[in-house]
């Protein structure tokens, strides 16, 4: 009993130390209208971690994915406005994506 | 109607009145007010400074023009800290009240000024006003702090101002009957044992027509409640309660260096507001 429970506890902390982002924390992810046409959307942790290399997704609302890319050291990623209806995807793992919707983009 | 809308004038008259003659224990707060600390996404924000009596309403006293206007932001533990002057936008504001027209000033800040998430540090630094009823001067180092979509910065960051209460836990995130912990600086030291005010703002400020609301929020028993006086332990550190949603002003009294100013005394006080949220 003792050694599953220590081989328990070991596999947690093994899994906390290679999981991407914390499970209490939550992502957050805001877009808005730039010049020329542009996007710019910027990603965060509500822990202050950045989200330098999170993986972001431009989708149509057929779910096919129009364009992709990782946030930037500035935890920014900035694309092309697409000619179609469009969503973000904002995604730092199970549980950590945010979706935005072209309307909420102002 | 009418009747009443004079007695209430009159009545204000003979408080004011009775201010200046009896010096009451009123504090003199810094206002450094804007709508919304806690906005999910980056807005445009207005703010609203006015040198007043918080809880009581008034009266208010006419603010030179401000030394500096900035603000100190961050997103993320690991960002560098980035400083933006914004004296640009401070302009003059008349503010009007049933005591008659107050010198005060106003700032509307573009969306870009507060676009990206993470905390915003507005300080406000005033300069020194002369209190002929104390014969003295006062000048309030005034912190108003915002975040953005809820990524923390650098709220818990000291400033090295001549005065500043540093906040131990985050300043824009209370509920209503919770408390609020921080430590009163002095050039970044700790004062100990400082005195220090808390008023809660009585009177709602409207941003629309830059006015405060007429009608007082919480009828005060007796005149001890309007300033409530504690003092910081050993280690500069307080704890006060927050009974209710809306603002709170904390000042910390004559803690900076500097102490006369144009051969007079000089009072260099620290101020911070919370906006405090009801927890429904």
């Amino acid at each position: 009993m003792k050694a599953e429970l220590s081989a328990a506890l070991a596999s947690l902390i093994f899994g906390l130390a290679v999981s991407p982002v914390a499970v209490a924390h939550n992502a957050i992810c805001n877009c808005y209208e730039e010049p020329d046409n542009q996007v710019l959307c910027e990603g965060g942790f509500s822990d202050g971690a950045s989200a330098e290399g999170v993986d972001i997704r431009v989708l149509d609302d057929r779910e096919r994915v129009l364009l992709e890319g990782k946030m930037d050291a500035d935890s920014i990623f900035t694309f092309d406005r697409p000619d179609v209806f469009f969503h973000v995807i904002f995604d730092a793992g199970d549980n950590h994506r945010v979706v935005i919707y072209e309307d909420e983009i102002e | 109607m009418q009747a009443s809308r004079i007695q209430q004038r009159r009545n204000y008259a003979l408080a004011a009145l009775l201010f200046f003659i009896y010096q009451p224990v009123q504090a003199h707060f810094q206002l450094l007010y804007t709508a919304e600390t806690t906005p999910t996404r980056g807005v445009a924000t207005d703010w609203f400074m006015l040198f007043t009596h918080p809880a009581h309403g008034g009266p208010h006293m006419d603010m030179a023009a401000p030394e500096k206007f900035y603000l100190v932001s961050q997103r993320g533990d690991a960002a560098e800290p980035q400083v933006q002057d914004l004296l640009e936008y401070v302009e003059p504001l008349e503010f009007s009240s049933e005591q008659g027209i107050t010198q005060a000033y106003s700032a509307s800040l573009p969306r870009s000024v507060t676009r990206s998430l993470g905390d915003y540090v507005f300080v406000l630094q005033p300069a020194p006003y002369f209190e002929s009823t104390e014969d003295k001067y006062i000048q309030q180092f005034t912190r108003t702090m915002v975040n953005v979509g809820g990524v923390p910065g650098n709220w818990a960051e000291p400033m090295g101002l001549p005065a500043e209460i540093l906040p131990l836990n985050k300043p824009y995130a209370n509920w209503q009957g919770g408390v609020f912990r921080g430590v009163v600086l002095a050039d970044g030291g700790p004062v100990p044992n400082a005195e220090i005010e808390i008023e809660y703002l009585n009177h709602d400020p409207n941003l629309e027509n830059m006015t405060l609301g007429e009608q007082a929020k919480v009828e005060l028993p007796q005149d001890s409640f309007g300033t409530q006086t504690i003092y910081a332990n050993a280690a500069g550190e307080f704890t006060i309660g927050l009974p209710r949603a809306g603002w709170w002003g904390i000042c910390a009294l004559a803690i900076g260096a500097d102490t006369e100013h144009e051969g007079k005394e000089l009072s260099q006080d620290g101020v911070l507001w919370l906006q405090v949220k009801d927890l429904q």
